[in-house]
């Protein structure tokens, strides 16, 4: 791109959408006007987006608030909660199913799918659909083609699968992800510019379906994460389940067993307990209603402040298990705490309010509105990742211990938890056999003893090691986590300088060529919106092209000879034609065709950029 | 001993990136205090060492370089990592003094497993006492005697690492003697690191919900 490099400032497809890609809401910013700013539509009383599907009929998917609206009506033919699914196999998510009006099955490599209308989605397909709308929204409200580079944030807590689970969503989507950012940094970020803060900050983020707790230190616009500590399935979601379990025990007569294990029932149920829930936070007392006609059910009660907190109370007791075990990673008392601040709807629960209060012994800060706080933390990353300040930067950890299944089925710890990333670590490997040519290894995370209770990241299997006697090979397997969480699995065999190549079986996980397949599917049945979207921006894109081109042209026309100049002229003729087509790869040849023709230029004008800035220096230095 | 950037030539106070240039290097070394800029010694102000890396975070972290090519952005994280290793180590009073003294020769904690002879005595109570604590209900004559046994094993842990630190003060010669007595304080103190971590999960265990 030679002109956008020397155009950055007006170059706006650099910039870096925050998408915070929530449980039951999600939520989208931009950094514009010299501040993140949250994406919505005019009329909208809210910015959150629902991260809801509905399927009808026909086929045709609708998605967050209308999907939310239909869901209420025939919640049989709605998804909720996706992001409870992500990188989980049957096994790891049973609870949530029970929501689920799909039937729910399990690809080889341990990725659920649902079944819905016919057709098989993993969550990573279902998340893109979420995600793809959300960038419409951002559209729609920049009155603009968004971004299509994204930061895209996750619970703190999130293993690796679930945080790759993530990131195909978003490349399914055709989104580039700029970083994966934990979603109680991405608050703090968001909080500690708004107040240009030092110190010691606790974040508590309860959010619809996963709960985080991270301490971290604000110096000198460094926000540095010590610890965090969590648990994937712990929100909102299951204290609308105590409700839920409340109602049905007490309709359990006039119901028969095959309702009872309704899905579409028991998700028609959620959303009643969810309002009640929602209610309670207002009012010291709520009505519970179940109503289906079609069953005769007409059933109603109230539900009082105290009745509910004392059913929420073991899971906001286990938020306050994870804050002890954070304070203790971080080597720290709640009294070096001097902030503390709530993130997620489900802090609005007064009693979690309360208790967060009473174990910290400090009220906890609440001015920013904490559905939007996330999204405009991830906005302030993407501006950072999109080059836009070198004023703020974050320093955050891996939330859980990696370890290699050995010998006896224990876990020997490579990485230990609440280590700063990006980090890398080395482990030597040998064989046990003469002539052995393969060593398998299984990769785990997280802080059990036994292989067994923690969480598979995968089976690699090293191949290619020469021949040679029992114990004399040494292979070095290294392993590297980046700065989005995510971890990578390399060796070398070091004893001949052989590479020994590794094969990885991903669990819970989709292979790149699955992503790519269904990447191409969901063009081909998404289609139009996307591939139009990707026309917009490339004719923003030439238009960018076209002014800069012209503007510039003017200043150094005379440096030019004659030829390049008519070049250059008839590269812009072809691309402001091809901006009023619709053919996007004759659009791009002409995009590209500009680009080529004004190489010459843009040399020329980096070159008299370059005098101009020696010839400062030289003043400077005299 | 400075070295210098193989671009501009300056001084280079970290082997990491030049500071006269603003370029990250690919260079090797592994020593965590040149690496971070420290003066090498056991004693070291934790201050300065915050500010040294976040200085260099600042220059270095992958996030700094969002808008560079994917070599320079590879190579950076690759160097962020070396960074956060070299912190874990310097930060932290047990892995400074170990890196010392493997660095000045001195026996690893494999070649050289044992613990001081007056220390194995105490060792043998201090495990039936957490045993004893362990399987005991939680009430509470147990936590105040955990909180008892917690208090000793500090105690015992700073008279140890004060020791550890006199001895590496100034630091010995390449491969003396002492480097010896070092390790073995050094094992005693991972032994009470590991009793000191089990008291606090213990008592985490009993601070929580019964779930």
């Amino acid at each position: 791109m030679a002109f956008l490099e020397l155009d950055v400032l007006n170059n706006d497809n650099k910039a870096i959408l925050g998408i915070d890609l929530g449980t039951t809401n999600s939520m989208v910013a931009l950094f514009r006007d010299g501040r993140p700013q949250v994406l919505a539509l005019e009329g909208w009383a809210d910015a959150r987006i629902p991260s809801a599907l509905f399927f009808d009929e026909d086929g045709t998917v609708a998605v967050g608030r209308e999907a939310r609206a239909k869901a209420v009506d025939e919640p049989g033919a709605s998804m909720l909660s996706i992001k409870r699914f992500m990188g989980c196999g049957l096994a790891d998510c049973e609870n949530d199913l029970s929501n689920v009006p799909f039937k729910a099955s399990e690809s080889e490599n341990g990725v659920v799918a649902f079944d819905i209308r016919g057709r098989r989605f993993t969550p990573q397909q279902l998340s893109a659909r979420i995600l793809k709308h959300i960038w419409d929204v951002a559209s729609d409200a920049l009155l603009e083609p968004a971004p299509l580079r994204a930061v895209i944030t996750v619970p703190a807590y999130f293993d690796d699968a679930q945080r790759q689970a993530t990131r195909d969503a978003a490349r399914i989507a055709g989104l580039d992800v700029a970083r994966i950012v934990n979603e109680p940094t991405a608050a703090s970020l968001a909080y500690g510019l708004d107040r240009k803060k030092e110190g010691t900050v606790a974040v508590y983020d309860l959010g619809g379906g996963t709960f985080d707790v991270s301490i971290l230190t604000i110096e000198e616009g460094v926000f540095r994460v010590l610890a965090t500590a969590g648990n994937t399935h712990l929100g909102g979601d299951d204290l609308d389940r105590v409700l839920v379990g409340l109602a049905l025990n007490e309709i359990a007569e006039q119901l028969d067993e095959g309702v009872k294990r309704d899905p579409a029932f028991l998700q028609g149920v959620r959303l009643a307990a969810e309002r009640t829930k929602i209610e309670l936070s207002q009012k010291p007392s709520a009505e519970l209603a179940v109503v289906a006609p079609q069953l005769g059910l007409n059933w109603r009660r109230e539900v009082t402040r105290p009745q509910f907190e004392e059913l929420a109370q073991p899971w906001i007791d286990r938020t306050l298990d994870a804050c002890r075990q954070a304070l203790l990673d971080a080597k720290l008392k709640t009294k070096d705490i001097d902030e503390v601040v709530l993130v997620g709807g489900s802090t609005r629960i007064p009693a979690v309010r309360l208790q967060v209060e009473s174990f910290f012994g400090r009220k906890p800060k609440s001015e920013l509105n904490p559905d939007e706080i996330v999204a405009l933390g991830a906005a302030v990353q993407g501006h950072v990742l999109a080059g836009g300040t070198r004023e703020v930067l974050l320093l955050d950890v891996t939330p859980l211990s990696l370890g290699i299944e050995t010998v006896g089925g224990a876990v020997a710890k490579v990485i230990q938890r609440n280590s700063a990333i990006p980090l890398q670590a080395t482990e030597g490997f040998t064989t046990y056999a003469e002539n052995q040519t393969g060593i398998d290894f299984h990769v785990v995370q997280g802080e059990r003893e036994m292989a067994k209770d923690c969480r598979t990241l995968g089976r690699f299997k090293l191949i290619g090691i020469p021949p040679m006697a029992a114990g004399m090979a040494k292979v070095a397997v290294h392993f590297s986590i980046d700065a989005n969480g995510i971890l990578t699995v390399t060796a070398v065999e070091n004893s001949t300088s052989t590479k020994a190549s590794i094969e990885v079986q991903p669990m819970h996980g989709l292979t790149d060529d699955e992503v790519e397949v269904m990447l191409e599917e969901s063009f081909a049945h998404a289609r139009s919106d996307f591939d139009e979207s990707r026309l917009v921006n490339l004719k923003v894109e030439i238009s960018t092209m076209v002014r800069a081109t012209e503007k510039n042209l003017h200043f150094v026309a005379d440096q030019l000879d004659r030829e390049t100049r008519d070049e250059i002229q008839d590269a812009v003729t072809a691309a402001k034609k091809a901006r009023e087509g619709q053919d996007f790869a004759a659009t791009q040849a002409a995009r590209d065709g500009l680009e080529q023709a004004t190489l010459p230029l843009a040399a020329l004008l980096m070159d008299s950029v370059a005098k101009a800035a020696l010839a400062g220096k030289k003043l400077d230095s005299f | 001993m400075t070295d210098n950037c193989p671009k501009c030539w300056a001084d280079l106070r970290t082997p990491l990136f030049c500071e006269s240039c603003d370029e990250v290097l690919d260079t090797q070394n592994d020593s965590p205090f040149r690496i971070l800029g420290m003066a090498q010694g056991f004693h070291l102000d934790r201050m300065s060492l915050r500010k040294r890396l976040l200085h260099l975070s600042r220059h270095l972290h992958p996030d700094v370089h969002g808008t560079a090519d994917d070599a320079t952005r590879d190579l950076a994280q690759r160097k962020t990592a070396e960074l956060n290793a070299a912190f874990q180590i310097l930060e932290d009073d047990f892995r400074r003094a170990s890196w010392l003294v493997r660095s000045l020769g001195g026996p690893t904690e494999e070649t050289e497993p044992q613990m001081p002879q007056a220390f194995l005595t105490e060792v043998l109570e201090w495990n039936e006492a957490v045993e004893e604590a362990r399987t005991s209900e939680p009430g509470s004559t147990e936590s105040a005697r955990l909180a008892g046994l917690e208090d000793e094993l500090r105690s015992e842990r700073k008279k140890l690492m004060d020791g550890v630190a006199a001895k590496l003060t100034p630091l010995p010669e390449l491969g003396s003697p002492e480097l010896v007595e070092v390790r073995h304080k050094l094992n005693a103190l991972r032994y009470l690191d590991r009793t000191l971590c089990q008291l606090e999960e213990l008592r985490l265990k009993q601070a929580n919900s019964p779930s």
